[in-house]
């Protein structure tokens, strides 16, 4: 570092705003000086944390998927080459989950694109109380999920839940009262309505983001040619949000596919096996049957099914793009 | 923008005062259950407002194994967000103006771990904390969130130091000062935006962190809140001590988030555009 005072210490004087010359050559210096390495340095403590807690778990459990590995039972894991990927697709219980995560997202996924869409719209007008109707949204973003789980079985409780005192003797409509969380269709309803909750607000800010960033000479010629209401949410708006459909919809499969806290807090699964989902099998294989491998195994068919779904979105909505420019 | 009709605006308004309301709903309902007696909670029909309010369900937060979790979820949280907050300020200066060989592909590394469902992490996780006994410590538990942390935090500090001119950092490199120096005395106070928005994002997502919690927390006593709540939901006894401990664990996130929500709205866009 002794170096560095050397080569640094003439030039006190203010350079001239256009020096070209003088910029290229003091970057030079500049790099050599830092030299390569030390930017590494600056990434090193965190590269350690990510390298040992997410891409060694990531390659390890690849590497366990091909093996049988019982926790309680095995010393070791015992190769098998690609045995569990097979057998999941015989084990029904696996079938099961993978068709109830599939259901979910269908739903969670059409309505949280839908609903979010439609509530950045509202929240874009310049109306009184924005900011207290945006607060109101977004706010579930900062509840933790598992509590806000515990509320919403509170909600739905068949005898003293706040749904069927509103359904029943508030509002009069005794024949929607339900025992949401013991039907297989309420309670799939009962996790879609908790995740969208949950979810909703985050989506909403991405296309509010969206629709901000769509410039406003744009916006204000169409005003003048007499775009209004529909006809500006359709001809201008929507047209103009495509990147953000990218990323929005990447973020809803995610989402969707992630699912796991909902059931695991409010239904365990049931009634039966009718919320069971991907996530909650791989984790109920890895922790309550320590069957190791081929919980590792089920995570990856997981992770493959999201990164498929992620890139062909992408590629779709690319393509539909171009053809519209 | 738009001159709408009185009608028009009016309809904007009921559509989102009806969103408002079931959006707020669970909350008001749950803080409202928490000043009701046990009777009252179970009390059928019942009423929405509390007919007696009672501070009784808060008293008996004190004493029961609630004060527990609370301590585990504080401790996780305060540290875990601390070292979160010095690697991704160290990692985002070093990927925004160090630049070296073959940091495109370690930055293109920790962005594709965002994709990277948890669940997939978890087995290693467990065994290698076994190995270390770190099961059932609230370090066994400080260390993966962190590291799951990590990889959005380094994008907004990188993003935070990209938009910091390089001339302020060159007059520093004038005066002699050393790369470390420059990052601690002149970027990092530049660079206070991001800090506080990783700060915030950071202590939401550990605060409530549920998956690694579930797994590598087995004992009661080294729960955090997110999943020791959980345990009491077949327990009716408890109710309202329940109401309670899910007020107090959401209202401290919900202050944060009205007192910064711009800041973190703005945030959220731009680091999930980013990410």
């Amino acid at each position: 570092m002794g170096l560095v005072a050397t080569e640094t210490s003439p030039p006190r004087l203010r350079r001239p705003p256009l020096a070209g010359q003088g910029a290229v050559r003091r970057k030079k210096i500049r790099s050599r000086r830092t030299g390569r390495s030390v930017g590494f340095l600056f990434i090193l403590p965190a590269l350690l944390f990510i390298f040992v807690f997410m891409l060694y778990p990531l390659v390890s459990s690849g590497y366990m998927s091909l093996t049988e590995y019982n926790f309680v039972y095995d010393d070791d894991p015992t190769f098998v080459g690609l045995d569990n990927y097979v057998s999941a697709f015989e084990d029904p219980q696996f079938v099961t989950s993978l068709t109830n995560t599939f259901v979910f997202g269908f739903f969670f996924f059409i309505i949280l694109i839908v609903a979010s869409l439609s509530i950045a719209l509202f929240l874009f007008q310049k109306i009184r109380f924005n900011s207290f109707y945006r607060s109101a949204v977004f706010v579930p973003l900062v509840v933790p999920l598992s509590l806000a789980g515990l509320v919403f079985l509170w909600i739905l409780q068949p005898n003293y839940g706040l749904l069927n005192y509103l359904l029943g003797d508030v509002f009069n409509l005794p024949f929607l009262v339900q025992p949401w969380l013991s039907q297989s269709d309420t309670a799939m309803g009962s996790i879609i309505a908790l995740s969208l909750w949950a979810t909703i607000g985050f989506e909403t800010i991405l296309f509010l983001a969206g629709l901000q960033s769509i410039d406003p000479d744009t916006l204000e010629a169409a005003e003048l040619d007499g775009a209004r209401g529909f006809k500006k949410i359709f001809y201008i708006l929507l047209p103009n949000l495509r990147e953000t459909y990218i990323l929005t919809a990447t973020w809803g499969i995610l989402h969707a596919l992630k699912v796991f806290v909902e059931p695991m807090v409010m239904t365990d699964g049931g009634p039966g096996t009718s919320t069971l989902v991907l996530y909650q099998q791989v984790y109920l294989t890895a922790f309550t049957y320590f069957d190791m491998g081929y919980a590792s195994a089920m995570g990856y068919i997981l992770g493959l099914i999201i990164l498929v779904l992620i890139v062909l979105n992408f590629l779709f909505l690319r393509k539909a793009g171009d053809k519209n420019a | 923008m738009v001159r709408g009709s009185i009608f028009s605006r009016l309809w904007i308004h009921g559509v989102l005062l009806l969103l408002a309301i079931v959006f707020l709903a669970p909350l008001v309902y749950i803080l409202l259950n928490s000043f009701k007696s046990a009777d009252e909670i179970f009390q059928v029909p019942q009423s929405f407002l509390p007919k007696e309010w009672t501070l009784e369900n808060y008293a008996a937060v004190a004493e029961s194994r609630f004060a527990e979790y609370f301590a585990n979820t504080f401790i996780i949280t305060i540290v875990s967000v601390t070292l979160v907050v010095v690697l991704s300020s160290l990692a985002g200066y070093g990927f925004a103006k160090l630049p070296f060989r073959g940091a495109n592909i370690l930055l293109l590394a920790i962005v594709g771990t965002l994709t990277v469902p948890l669940v997939i992490l978890l087995v290693p996780m467990f065994l290698l904390e076994n190995e270390l006994g770190l099961l059932n410590t609230n370090l066994g538990l400080i260390l993966p969130n962190v590291a799951v942390a990590l990889p959005f935090a380094i994008l907004i500090m990188r993003a935070t130091f990209m938009a910091i001119p390089h001339e302020i950092e060159e007059s520093a490199t004038m005066d002699g000062a050393g790369v470390f120096a420059r990052w601690w005395r002149i970027m990092l106070p530049m660079a206070r935006n991001g800090i506080v928005l990783v700060t915030i994002i950071t202590s939401y997502n550990v605060w409530g962190e549920y998956t690694l919690a579930k797994t590598l927390a087995i004992d009661p006593p080294a729960m955090p809140l997110s999943v020791g709540l959980t345990l009491l939901k077949g327990e009716v006894w408890q109710y309202g001590v329940l109401a309670a401990v899910i007020v107090l664990a959401t209202l401290p996130p919900i202050i944060v988030f009205i007192a910064f929500q711009r800041h973190i709205v703005a945030g959220i866009a731009q680091g999930a555009v980013k990410g």
